[in-house]
């Protein structure tokens, strides 16, 4: 209860940030938000089934598509959602077949799948339009877009939550320990796995479908940018994916961890990102959330002081 | 103890080192003006931005403060560039300007390298009042947006394809194949190209499209060797220039006139192709013979950046920084009045005279240039050549 009353004080400052009226500021936190939503989503399918799904682009893509075809004919509300449907759509129908593998195989499917989708729009686009860019001139103000996104990566929190604690979750996790015991306890793999899945497709589509008015224009390169779900990966696994809390701290890290270093250091940024990344990797297996930091400062107390506290 | 020390060394000269990363304080009289901008230093368009406009922002930044500053009304101040990596990617590029104009209250803002990249930033930078003039934007739906804070140096599709379909007509071309890529470049380009040859009555025998990232052009390019036409016509930019010089090289494709479009004016090219390159034509606007303006900035980008510039956009990026810097000597850094003075003024640039309609210049014509011994000579319009068009293309 007490987490909840942190996250509702947490949501009302963020919901009354544009009184700032400082566009960067505001611009950094709908960055924060935006991965935070995307990582909590992750998490929310990959962290207890161990199933490393590289689609996040995909649903992400096809988000921003939707709004460019409906932004000037539908209202706002119905374009996010149409574009976190058609994300969860699409995760249905490769989930129905990509879902049967598992481990590097699945990973590299599903970015295979990504990297399809992103030449289908193309074609389409190309044969159907005639065009292959969008430009979106009648955009919502830049408050209403950072109020959508903080909603969407409030929602994906809230069922991050409500989901990992349901039968549905409980059966994830399951699968994530031993997929066969799971199946013989009861479990249908396959039905949990889908459900999980489309649940976490929506969040990416309805980012991607909010975000994709801030650029004015789009193309398939830049709303299917791999760069999209390295980073949401990456965060997830510094943040640890097994709590909610981790893909939210690695969002807030990361992200103000790497614009303050590349507005800092220009040319230094990128390397410090990468050492920063792997001793991460190798000191907090588990995440920051994730870790026992109490353990370690005990062991560190110990090899340091112990022998003075031993003399007193 | 011994560890305890050595870790207070670390310590002492990670410090030190974080000192010595902070800007000197300058004891100049007059305050600096704070020029804020992102380019790609990595990410996909860092070839691009490393090739045609960075290197320009910094030779620009120590010419005028070697000369004692920019000229801001008669008072000399030095220029202080705020330039940071966009990582190629959207939404840091806009933040990075959000922050420029709203936070850090930078005098002028340069624009960010690429079409996409400037679709993002015009609207933010017209928001805020801040004039922007692009040299590497490149589309008919940007132009037609009517952003009165935005202004582009570089030829629109429209020229350069008038300029290409005049210059295959003066050549007695009669057919020919294109090859374009499936984006809006490629897209604006080919829709811009098809009317224009079919009032100069040139035939397109083959037209084909292909994605960004393609690997392998064999087969489309054995399509058009079987077709045999006078000229070859790519709607391409690089890698898949080398690609497809490379590739039409191996097969024997070998039609009289081949022209592929942005980046063949790229040194890289002629690096990269070697031999091949010799009677390729492309996109260009200048090279160092044109005039001696031309000539003193290709050897100041060479000193300094110790690389050629490329033979278009790079005179383009040159000549909006030349803009703004005469904008500025003339009325300040008010930034309406820069905004009204770019917008009705004729300026000299290393281009020659350049004037806005819009957002569009209108100066400079369409150009077709051509690697000839080494140098990407222009050879249409002949206003404009500094050599005569070698047709057919030699191909050993």
């Amino acid at each position: 209860m007490k987490q909840g009353a942190f996250v509702f004080v947490a949501a009302l400052l963020l919901a009354a940030l544009p009184v700032l009226d400082s566009p960067f500021v505001q611009s950094m936190a709908l960055t924060c938000l935006m991965y935070a939503g995307l990582a909590v989503s992750w998490s929310m399918f990959s962290g207890p089934t161990r199933y490393l799904s590289l689609a996040t682009s995909a649903f992400f893509g096809l988000g921003a598509y939707c709004t460019a075809w409906g932004l000037a004919k539908l209202p706002w509300p119905v374009v996010i959602m149409a574009g976190g449907l058609a994300a969860m759509l699409f995760a249905f129908l490769i989930g129905l077949v990509v879902l049967k593998l598992r481990g590097a195989y699945f990973a590299v499917i599903t970015y295979g799948l990504g990297e399809l989708v992103k030449h289908s729009i193309t074609h389409v686009e190309k044969t159907y339009a005639g065009t292959v860019g969008r430009v979106m001139t009648e955009t919502p103000s830049s408050n209403v877009v950072y109020w959508t996104v903080l909603i969407i990566a409030l929602l994906a929190v809230f069922t991050y939550v409500h989901f990992g604690r349901s039968r549905y979750g409980h059966a994830l996790r399951g699968i994530g320990m031993d997929e066969e015991r799971a199946a013989t306890l009861g479990v249908n793999p396959m039905r949990v796995k889908l459900i999980g899945f489309c649940l976490s497709a929506w969040f990416a589509g309805a980012l991607g479908a909010a975000m994709a008015v801030r650029w004015t224009y789009i193309d398939p390169n830049t709303v299917f940018n791999p760069f999209i779900v390295f980073q949401t990966v990456l965060i997830s696994m510094v943040g640890g994916p097994l709590t909610v809390a981790g893909p939210l701290v690695g969002a807030l890290v990361f992200s103000l961890l790497s614009e303050f270093l590349r507005l800092s250091l220009p040319y230094l940024y990128m390397i410090l990102l990468g050492v920063l990344l792997i001793v991460s990797v190798l000191y907090l297996p588990a995440g920051i959330a994730g870790h026992d930091w109490r353990a370690m400062w005990a062991r560190v107390r110990r090899k340091r002081f112990g022998k003075e506290l031993r003399d007193e | 103890m011994h560890t305890l020390s050595r870790r207070l060394t670390l310590q002492a000269a990670l410090a030190v080192a974080g000192l010595l990363a902070l800007p000197g304080f300058a004891v100049a009289q007059e305050p600096t003006v704070k020029v804020g901008y992102t380019q790609s230093r990595s990410g996909p368009f860092a070839p691009g931005a490393q090739t045609t406009q960075e290197p320009n922002y910094l030779l620009w930044a120590d010419q005028v403060n070697a000369a004692g500053g920019l000229n801001v009304q008669g008072k000399k101040r030095k220029i202080e560039l705020v330039g940071v990596d966009d990582r190629s990617d959207m939404e840091t590029i806009v933040r990075s300007y959000e922050k420029f104009m709203t936070t850090d209250k930078v005098d002028i803002i340069l624009p960010p390298w690429g079409t996409g990249a400037n679709f993002a930033v015009a609207p933010v930078a017209n928001k805020h009042g801040y004039p922007l003039v692009a040299p590497t934007a490149l589309s008919q739906k940007l132009v037609d947006m009517k952003l009165p804070y935005y202004f582009v140096t570089l030829q629109q599709p429209r020229p350069m394809m008038q300029a290409l379909v005049d210059m295959l007509a003066a050549n007695g071309i009669k057919t020919v194949t294109v090859a374009y890529m499936d984006d809006l470049f490629g897209l604006e380009n080919i829709g811009a190209l098809e009317p224009l040859l079919q009032a100069k009555g040139i035939k397109v025998l083959d037209k084909k499209s292909y994605p960004l990232g393609v690997k392998d052009l064999s087969t489309m390019l054995k399509g058009m060797k079987a077709a045999n036409p006078d000229a070859f016509v790519g709607i391409t930019y690089p890698p898949d220039n080398f690609l497809i010089t490379g590739q039409s090289k191996e097969i024997g494709f070998a039609p009289k006139i081949f022209y592929t479009a942005v980046g063949t004016a790229f040194p890289i090219y002629r690096e990269r192709m070697g031999k091949a390159s010799e009677g390729v034509m492309g996109m260009g606007s200048w090279n160092p013979k044109m005039s001696k303006a031309a000539k003193t900035y290709f050897d100041a980008h060479v000193a300094l950046n110790k690389r050629e510039p490329d033979r278009w956009a790079s005179a383009h990026a040159w000549a909006a920084l030349e803009i703004i810097q005469q904008t500025v000597e003339k009325v300040g850094l008010d930034r309406k009045a820069m905004r009204d003075h770019i917008a009705k003024t004729e300026f000299d640039t290393v281009l020659g005279k350049m004037k806005f309609n819009g957002t569009e210049e209108v100066g400079v014509p369409g150009m077709v240039g051509q690697w000839q011994n080494g140098e990407f000579e222009i050879v249409w319009p002949p206003a404009r050549a500094t050599a005569k068009a070698v047709v057919p293309k030699t191909w050993n």
